[in-house]
């Protein structure tokens, strides 16, 4: 047994466990690479605080996982669905639906800074149709929300778990509450949902740890939208944790970095502690259904 | 019949016309999710075909298809090298993965010893950490062992074990029948035997599953390839891409950009078209049946 496992316990100690504890103490110190650490006590902590950048970081987390999350979680299961009940044409649509999702976030960041420049498909588009298309990723206001888009457009892999979930419902229970006068929202309200609540759990709880650490797609269009030298950045609306954590990092200031992996960290815990404490309140545990 | 006629019916049926009517909404609503899905791939094809005049305006379909964009993209940055060194990343990471996570998601699902629920509990935890609480330290490791601008970093963890191809892997290895495994077990067999003869053969498409996924993350990756390689040769597609997209940002030659990103999507996409069902498979194992 020992044997088996002992290429994952020196891996997890080398690669997650130290690193986890290592980054507590170099939090409290000046540390950069190539030097010794010298232990400044909170004095990160306190930079940071003060750093308005955070606060603007954390708002941006903060919009991402109100607006976005609920959004995405929304038009995913709205589309297993749909596709949910075996008709023809469906694979096409579950083929064509989850393509996106196999798009590197590098790929689909470069791809909607495109679709979304001025002058760029969408705004033709919108122009198709007499709009006048926003600006975007150069606008505060817009540019969440075409990030957000950039999100929705790859739900696939959301979609095919909640379908995994819906196809899994077994049909006595849609009769049964038919049986009991219950109309399409009835249905939907008294068996899909409870029956689907332990993948909208995992989904959520997977979600918000993925926009916690939400880099690529930001980082890629912000790094364009500034080298173009366009209106809109840097004023932070783009701006990520993990995106000012890299910032410190390439200072060359490890103290901090370490300091933002270590909230990191704690923040990742709260959250998993959370959805954990209210599980109990909406998740259905599945009760042994007939298969 | 006469039976159903004599009871009150407990709710009208829809008359015909609103099954017609939801049939089309329906239907209304896929056709819009896919061209929502397929559009802007489509608009990154035709715009990697678009001739430079053309690229900069706001033009949809390109006059004539310019396919010597893809020559020039690649004469422009060394794509081909990057998309060695991408390779060489993904086959090592994936042989790291399979090799090193099967004996431990068998331990974590076919054999019993004391605080297996405790450990497997680590796992699951170790699988939601994000990268960004481990780089700092990882980093300095990786530079103290002189492993800058090679595949190291992105690699040789993979030989160590993933949490969350582990944690995959025992969700598919507890679906496998037990009574053959106990069977083995009875006839005196090793738990090395059971593991490479009996299980692994069995567990196939979830080995397959988990092996896909590992390459298309390594593919895709960006964070950690974009910290460790700095060498212009060094870098993988993603974050040559990226660097690319900065670069042309400025001087609006989205056309190349649009070329560079087919390249780096388009191998996933084909993969993705013959590998259909170990996908599904994988993401339902990524999901909480099991």
């Amino acid at each position: 047994m020992l044997a088996l496992l002992s290429p994952w316990i020196i891996g997890v100690c080398t690669f997650v466990l130290y690193p986890i504890i290592n980054s507590l103490y170099w939090s409290f110190t000046t540390k950069r690479y190539g030097k010794p650490a010298r232990w400044v006590g909170t004095a990160n902590y306190e930079t940071l605080a003060s750093n308005p950048d955070l606060g603007q970081a954390l708002r941006n987390t903060a919009y991402l996982a109100v607006i976005g999350l609920p959004v995405r979680l929304l038009i995913a299961l709205l589309a297993a669905a749909l596709l949910a009940t075996p008709r023809r044409g469906n694979g096409a649509y579950r083929l064509l639906f989850y393509v996106p999702a196999v798009v590197p976030a590098v790929a689909s960041g470069a791809l909607f800074f495109f679709l979304l420049k001025r002058g760029g498909p969408v705004s033709s588009l919108f122009e198709l149709f007499g709009l006048e298309a926003p600006l975007w990723f150069r606008d505060p206001e817009w540019a969440k929300p075409a990030l957000i888009m950039v999100g929705v457009w790859a739900l696939g892999d959301t979609m095919l778990v909640f379908l995994a979930g819906l196809v899994d419902v077994p049909r006595s229970l849609y009769q049964a509450v038919e049986l009991d006068g219950a109309g399409r929202w009835g249905k939907f309200r008294h068996v899909t949902l409870p029956m689907v609540s332990p993948v909208i759990f995992f989904t959520l709880l997977t979600g918000l740890i993925g926009v916690l650490q939400s880099f690529d797609q930001a980082f890629v269009i912000s790094q364009g939208v500034r080298k173009g030298r366009l209106t809109g950045e840097p004023d932070g609306s783009l701006l990520t944790y993990a995106m000012l954590q890299l910032r410190y990092f390439q200072d060359g200031r490890i103290g901090m970095a370490a300091a933002m992996a270590w909230l990191m960290f704690l923040m990742t815990l709260a959250i998993t502690i959370v959805l954990m404490l209210s599980r109990r309140k909406w998740v259905h545990t599945a009760a042994e259904e007939p298969r | 019949m006469s039976a159903t006629l004599s009871m009150p019916p407990v709710r009208q049926r829809p008359p015909r016309r609103h099954a017609v009517l939801l049939a089309i909404g329906r239907h209304a609503v896929l056709i819009g999710l896919a061209a929502m899905f397929a559009l802007p791939l489509l608009f990154m094809l035709l715009q990697s075909v678009m001739p430079i005049t053309q690229a900069k305006t706001s033009a949809l379909w390109p006059e004539t298809f310019e396919w010597g964009n893809y020559r020039e993209v690649f004469d422009r940055v060394p794509l081909a090298q990057y998309f060695v060194n991408t390779l060489q990343v993904c086959l090592l990471a994936t042989i790291g993965t399979v090799v090193s996570c099967v004996p431990v998601a068998y331990a974590f699902s076919w054999m019993r010893w004391r605080g297996r629920t405790t450990v497997f509990v680590i796992v699951l935890a170790t699988m939601m950490l994000p990268y960004q609480v481990l780089f700092p330290t990882q980093f300095q490791i990786f530079t103290s062992l002189g492993w800058l601008n090679s595949v190291l970093p992105l690699t040789v963890p993979a030989f160590f074990g993933d949490a969350f191809s582990i944690f995959m892997l025992r969700q598919f290895f507890m679906t496998l029948p037990g009574d053959v495994i106990d069977a083995a077990r009875i006839d005196g067999a090793g738990e090395g035997w059971i593991l490479t003869r009996v299980v692994v053969p069995m567990a196939k498409p979830g080995i397959m599953a988990v092996a896909l996924f590992q390459f298309l993350f390594s593919w895709s990756d960006f964070f950690g390839p974009n910290i460790y390689l700095e060498n212009e040769n060094s870098l993988t597609l993603a974050v040559g891409l990226a660097r690319l997209n900065t670069a042309l940002a400025k001087t609006g030659e989205s056309n190349l950009t649009m070329a560079a990103s087919v390249v780096f999507v388009l191998p996933l996409i084909v993969m993705f078209f013959f590998a259909q069902k170990v996908f599904i498979e994988g993401v339902n194992l990524t999901g909480t049946k099991g």
